[in-house]
């Protein structure tokens, strides 16, 4: 589908009844809960010696059950998001008849798959504050989870390559400064310093003119947070149930009353939609359209050597950015490729543009090889931002339309959408993301960096 | 220790080489290995291992050799086993400090109880602010080799091939197939990741040596079939679009050739599994075809006494080949015959073995053979799902498409007659389909009717399945020892993290990062799906594998990225620029002038004499064909029907969202052809914007777009003297501000140039002539004009002093004073709006934003202190929150002052206002909006001039 039919065939449905609607409060019916909360094994470093003693096995990170046949909350989509929002159901609001479905295991698609860049050097306010909520939750995370998910907070540039680039990295960092974010605009030297295997010469076709340096970016354990936030929620009673495909999601009346999946019904008031690839698919099943194409984005990892690079780099011009593990591995993101797709296989293309932006940024690196690639699906919404909060249909709500940013956006998402679905109201922190906005125009302006990197 | 002569030998001992590892100076042959070579020289260890840091050595003797990884020069994890010795070549291990005997690390072995994997997750937790030194001591473990701050050495390039059949795996089932297809008249590509061609029948007895120089003999009379040794099909994608990797080519490092076949035949053969035992890593132990290979290929004796376990012929082959040569074979355990291995000890290397009856056999060799895994790889790459088969304890090709075909080990066992036989067979499939593909291209049917389908005529001629032996399934033996050697893993951690919920074999490999490594998933795989489907009471099909990801063999940046072909675009006037010592600035392909070393003369000359910029980069298309004003009007804002042939205008273009484009001006030429002009970076957008309109919207419209940006050179003659100046090299056009008045296209002779086009526009703000003339001729033109303006004070001018004189003159840049969300009722361009037209790109956004007020606008401002110049992107800032920002700015030549442009909130925007914007120091200066975007010539006396 074209762009231009996206956005009107997005929104003739909805127009006439645009502002979502909140659903009939679930506070009344709490307090039962699913009665199966646990203590929680600690980790720790005096537990991990004494059971290394005593080979004591480690209780499992979480639990299977069987279906229940009704829950208050339904959340489809075991990623970082899904699992957020029951961890913070749980946890900040007693709320935890709750459970988690995915069609496979958890943390499968978008959060298994993205690079792991955390940041919150956005260019509008409104961006720049959520995400700056993300990771001041990101840094207390591991204590919180009690699972080191490991954050590195190793700092983040964003190369500027022309003088177009230049003033928007001035852009974002004015913004950024008067929203309290560390970030500046650095010169070729102080990028030099950071990032010695950087070519800041103007030898390259496209040299290196400053950059967008923000201190408290970094990347993180995937995984970890995804497992983290499943053992939290699991913890509290939350039903995490794997491989369990969301096949149907029943609406009555408007409202929404349960979903069908390939191993039985479920009732429930509520049904959150946090799947990202799938989201409007999901989304389609209670008839909400979303102005949403879905294109892959691809990666690669390389072997491993010896710690070289100790920042992330962003390159927004040559669509590449990098980082090094702490094992070791360089792990490449590129921008989303042209065309909508739902393949998440890689492409030959991708990886030669991929290593030959590579060596133009840092040309000692042509004799690292290439481990394996592989691809993400990215919901892409006309403005970059994503789409939460209500919908149309009562009791259906969405945490989708995540793009390239999902990841660093786990966090903040579930929290302010559990505290949405505790107090039936769209909390303030995500009101410049609700679905009416494609109906009334007020489009955020994350589009207005020219590149939208990571 | 050297054996005496072998007959399937490789190294030329007539060859003898030096090289050094660990600083030391070794022996070897060519054709010597670096892990052969050490072999040979009695070295045992390897490389440590990279979390518990323990002594590993040959256990495969080929590229997936996970203890064999070591740096050679300049580059990192080269494949010992794998690579060949060069005559100086200094080789050294990776993961070793401070040495390959000693090293630090092995206290990590005693306190390897608490480093099960997935140990960080649960630890390193509190306080948050010592994360960071935590985190420097788990990097110290990163494996791997060094990547030194140097462009590294080598030469990369890229190849394209249109085979008809790429044939992966050179050993006797690929070379069978290669020469069946070729001989059915196939233009066949025989890829062999090995050094020679030949498998396992290279270190195989008497009858396979002369199998293989019979077939070596067959391939190498067949003139269509290119042979590729050292390289490997790494990856394959769709379309049967191959990526392959050469090694082999004389002086390139690497080269990635891109193959579009028209049929693959998979010919892998297979890849033997290790047993998974306690000690199954020490130095000593090693599998069957790694033995084998060392002594027949390498001469070299593995051991001097040994115990063989083996569960099929390659480990009854080794243990005839170890005896051979002169090899004490102590004990051969047949696990046909219940026989096990439970135990391997030593402490650096191999000592003893305690087998499944309870024996203990001192020993300093183990050899297994206990199975196979099929490196399927490539043929979940084309979208097959191997399956799992009990009996045979091994996977198998399930359904593959057309264009891929499978032979030899990967598809079954049986005789070596009959898989060459069977080979042979795929072979001439292969080419038959091939054939059928070609034809299908050749008549422009991508995917054509079924009556082209080969499958009915295979039909009648259908291959004979080889068949497949019944094999004792062995993965894990009665401990635990490493499933994943590169990543140091065990099948107890591997049960660990079961126990704990990582119950499927995805969670599994992402918690213990079990198959992540060197060989991702090739050696280790079956083995770990095994001990997850054991843990989990699952069968192995119901385990599942991993998702196999390309490429089978990592590649490098290098290889991928070729030469690097970044092209630059100039003018035909860059000589001139770069003898006038113009500074360059890169903008997206081109380089073009930035200034001649002072933009402010520049600028003042401009508005008092007469200046010349190049401004070939303009996007330039040429648009032909009846509907072409349609188009236009589809793209633009503007209405276009009413253009006449002669004029020129101004248009604003918009995407679907009303967020301002792009802007040009476009003329008529005649009733059918108009040039349409684009800003220089958004040119190549705006063309696939323009064609996805015409091919998926308007496929009827009669109409051609052609970018013509290089056809022409493009010349701004600019001043107040331009008229005088052109007059004296314009010939048969009336200049005259009546006869061509502002914004008309004329056609004429400059500097007896014929077909010049000539334009009065003025985006300097001054009179103006853009003159688009053949590129051959710009430097020609360019220079006469330099000549004849001599005495009007002519000089040239760059983007810097174009860029403040529209600044005075209040034109917007699309892209710097409108950003992604700027409609164009924002950017003040109300005038060119035509919401009455029947369609464009845009309306119904834009008819929507007309009937609101609460847009951010486009404004001049006029800063209060006339030193300071507030830096573009400086925030407007009003009670308290973001109200704007400046979108330009510069100190005005002109003025003798400060002029901006910025974007600001609506209420903000009446002429008067004052404005609050924040300076980089963060103290706060004043501006007030004026009434219009133009500081200077507001009226534009000037340009209509």
């Amino acid at each position: 589908m074209s762009g231009r039919d996206r956005i009107s065939r997005a929104l003739t449905p909805v127009t006439g009844r645009l502002s979502g609607k909140p659903y009939k409060s679930i506070r009344n019916t709490l307090g039962k809960g699913t009665g199966e909360k646990r203590g929680q094994a600690r980790y720790s470093a005096f537990d991990l010696f004494r059971r290394g003693f005593t080979k004591d096995p480690w209780p499992p990170v979480w639990r299977e059950h069987e279906l229940s046949s009704s829950y208050d909350v339904v959340v489809v989509g075991g990623g970082v998001h899904g699992l957020a929002i029951a961890y913070y159901l749980a946890h900040r609001h007693g709320i935890t008849n709750v459970c988690v479905l995915d069609k496979s295991y958890v943390g499968s698609g978008g959060s298994g798959r993205n690079t792991a860049i955390i940041r919150s050097n956005y260019l509008t306010p409104d961006g720049v504050r959520f995400y700056d909520r993300s990771v001041k939750l990101y840094e207390n995370l591991s204590a919180e989870l009690n699972f080191n998910v490991m954050f590195s907070q190793r700092g983040h540039l964003t190369l500027a390559h022309n003088d177009s680039s230049l003033r928007t990295m001035r852009w974002r960092a004015e913004v950024n400064k008067l929203e309290n974010i560390d970030s500046e605009v650095i010169g070729p030297e102080e990028i030099k310093k950071l990032v010695p295997y950087l070519d800041v010469s103007s030898e390259p076709r496209y040299p290196i003119l400053g950059a967008l340096y923000h201190p408290p970016g970094g990347i993180i354990r995937h995984d970890a947070v995804v497992w983290g936030y499943a053992r939290g929620a699991d913890t509290a009673g939350v039903h995490i149930h794997q491989n369990t495909e969301v096949v149907g999601i029943n609406v009555s009346s408007g409202r929404v009353t349960g979903v069908r999946t390939n191993r039985g019904d479920i009732s429930a008031p509520i049904v959150v939609n946090a799947t990202a690839g799938w989201a409007s698919l999901i989304s389609n099943m209670v008839g909400v359209r979303m102005p949403i194409t879905t294109s892959p984005l691809q990666a690669a990892v390389t072997e491993p050597v010896k710690p070289f690079l100790n920042t992330v780099v962003v390159s927004g011009s040559l669509h590449v950015y990098m980082s090094q593990t702490d094992r070791g591995e360089l792990v490449f993101g590129a921008s989303v490729d042209p065309f909508p797709s739902y393949s998440m296989r890689g492409s030959l293309d991708f990886i030669e543009g991929l290593a030959s932006h590579v060596l133009e940024l840092m040309p000692a690196l042509s004799k690292m090889r290439v481990l394996r690639q592989w691809a993400g699906l990215c919901d892409m919404t006309p403005d970059y931002s994503p789409i939460m909060g209500f919908t149309p249909v009562e009791g259906f709500l969405v945490d989708v339309g995540w793009g390239t940013y999902g990841f660093k956006a786990g966090p903040v998402s579930g929290e302010a959408m559990a505290q949405l679905i505790a107090d039936n109201k769209t909390p303030q922190i995500i009101e410049a993301f609700a679905l009416e906005r494609f109906g009334t125009g007020e489009l955020l302006g994350e589009k207005g960096a020219a590149s939208v990197g990571h | 220790m050297r054996l005496s002569l072998r007959p399937g030998e490789v190294i030329d001992r007539s060859r003898p080489l030096r090289f050094t590892w660990n600083g030391h100076d070794y022996p070897a042959f060519l054709g010597d290995t670096i892990s052969s070579a050490l072999a040979a020289s009695g070295e045992r260890v390897m490389s440590r291992s990279f979390k518990y840091s323990r002594p590993r050595g040959v256990l495969t003797a080929d590229s997936l050799d996970p203890g064999c990884i070591v740096q050679v020069g300049d580059e990192p994890n080269v494949r010992a086993s794998h690579r060949r010795v060069e005559d100086g070549m200094i080789a050294s291990p990776q993961n070793v400090w401070p040495s390959l005997r000693f090293d630090v690390k092995v206290a990590n072995r005693a306190v390897s109880r608490f480093l099960s994997a997935g140990f960080y997750y649960k630890t390193f937790m509190k306080p948050q602010r010592l994360w960071p030194a935590y985190e420097a001591v788990l990097k110290r473990f990163a494996s791997g080799g060094v990547i030194s701050n140097r462009p590294a050495a080598g030469y990369f390039d890229k190849r394209y091939a249109h085979p008809d059949v790429v044939v992966a795996g050179g050993g006797p089932a690929g070379m069978s197939a290669a020469v069946a297809a070729a001989e059915a008249g196939a233009q066949v590509m025989l890829v062999e990741s090995e050094h020679e061609l030949g498998g396992h029948l290279r270190w195989g007895g008497a009858h396979e040596l002369s199998v293989l120089a019979e077939l070596k003999a067959a391939v190498s009379a067949t003139n269509s079939i290119e042979v590729l040794i050292d390289s490997v099909v790494a990856g394959r994608y769709d379309g049967n679009f191959l990526a392959i990797l050469q090694r082999s080519l004389p002086g390139v490092t690497e080269r990635l050739i891109k193959a579009r076949a028209k049929t693959l035949i998979v010919a892998p053969g297979l890849i033997e599994r290790p047993y998974v035992f306690a000690g199954n890593d020490l130095p000593g132990v090693m599998l069957s075809g790694a033995a084998r290979r060392l002594i027949n290929l390498w001469a070299v004796k593995p051991g001097t006494r040994a115990v063989v376990f083996t569960a099929n012929s390659s480990g009854d082959a080794a243990a005839q080949d170890l005896e051979g040569a002169g090899v004490e074979v102590c004990c051969v355990e047949d696990a046909r015959r219940g026989g096990d291995v439970v135990r391997a000890s030593g402490s650096a290397t191999l000592q003893s073995v305690e087998c499944g009856d309870g024996r203990t056999y001192q020993c300093d060799l183990l050899v297994t053979a206990t199975g196979w895994t099929a490196p399927t790889s490539l043929l979940n790459m084309a979208g097959d799902k191997p399956t799992y088969d009990e009996r045979a304890a091994r996977f198998f090709p399930c359904s593959l498409p057309e264009d891929v075909l499978a032979t030899g080990g990967i598809t079954g066992d049986g005789s070596l007659e009959q898989i060459l036989e069977h080979a042979a067979h795929t072979g001439r499939l292969a080419a038959g389909r091939a054939r059928v593909a070609g034809g299908r291209l050749r008549k422009g049917v991508p995917h054509a009717a079924p009556t082209d389908s080969p499958v009915a005529e295979e039909q009648s001629n259908a291959i004979t399945a080889l068949p497949v032996d019944a094999h004792v399934a062995l993965f894990r033996g009665r401990t635990h020892g490493f499933v994943d050697f590169s990543e140091d893993v065990s099948s107890k951690e591997l049960e660990a993290a079961v126990a704990e919920g990582y119950s499927s074999i995805e969670l599994a490999k992402r918690y213990t990062t079990a198959t992540m490594g060197s060989a991702q998933g090739k050696l280790e795989v079956v083995n770990a799906v095994a001990v997850v489907a054991a843990a989990t009471e699952s069968t192995i099909t119901e385990t599942g594998t991993t998702v196999w990801r390309p490429p089978y063999a990592p590649i490098t940046l290098g290889a991928l990225a070729g030469r690097t072909l970044e092209p630059v675009r100039y003018s035909p006037m860059q000589s001139w620029h770069e003898a006038r010592g113009a500074t360059p600035l890169v903008a997206g392909a081109w380089i073009r002038p930035d200034h001649y070393g002072n933009p402010t003369a520049e600028v003042r000359n401009v508005r008092s004499n007469v200046g010349l910029i190049d401004v070939t980069p303009l996007g330039k298309f040429d648009l032909r064909g009846p509907d072409a004003a349609k188009l236009l009007s589809q793209l633009y804002v503007n209405k276009w029907a009413k253009l006449a042939v002669g004029s020129v205008r101004y248009g604003v273009m918009c995407a679907e969202d009303g967020v301002v484009l792009d802007d040009g001006v476009t003329g008529r030429l005649s009733d059918d052809n108009y040039l349409m002009t684009a800003t220089s970076s958004g040119a190549d957008t705006l063309l696939e914007w323009a064609e996805s309109w015409l091919q998926t919207e308007h496929p009827e419209w009669r109409v051609h777009i052609t970018p013509v940006t290089s056809d022409f050179a493009s010349i701004n003659v600019a001043g107040p003297k331009s008229r005088t100046l052109l007059e004296r090299l314009v010939e048969n056009v009336d200049l005259s501000a009546e006869a061509f008045p502002y914004m008309r296209v004329r056609r004429g002779r400059v500097a007896g140039v014929e077909d010049c086009l000539m334009w009065r526009i003025g985006f300097t703000g001054e009179l103006s002539f853009e003159l688009h003339v053949p590129s051959s001729y710009g430097l020609h033109v360019w220079e006469s004009l330099m000549e004849q303006g001599a005495d009007l004070g002519i000089a040239p001018f760059g983007i810097e002093a174009q860029r403040i004189l529209r600044l005075e003159k209040g034109h917007l840049i699309v892209g710097q004073d409108t950003d992604g969300l700027t409609r164009a009722y924002s950017a003040e361009l109300d005038w060119a709006i035509k919401l009455d037209k029947e369609d464009f790109s845009g309306k119904p956004e834009l008819s929507w934003q007309a009937e609101r007020s609460d847009w951010p606008k486009l404004v001049g401002l006029r800063p209060e202190d006339v030193t300071v110049v507030p830096p573009e992107a400086s925030q407007i800032v009003h009670d308290g929150a973001i109200a704007g920002r400046i979108t330009s700015s510069r100190m005005s030549p002109t003025l003798g002052r400060p002029i901006c442009l910025g974007l600001v909130a609506p209420h903000l925007a009446e002429p008067g206002t004052e404005l609050s914007i924040v300076l980089p120091a963060g103290v706060r200066a004043r501006a007030v909006v004026t009434e219009h975007l133009a500081h200077f010539d507001p009226e534009g006396q000037r340009l209509r001039g």
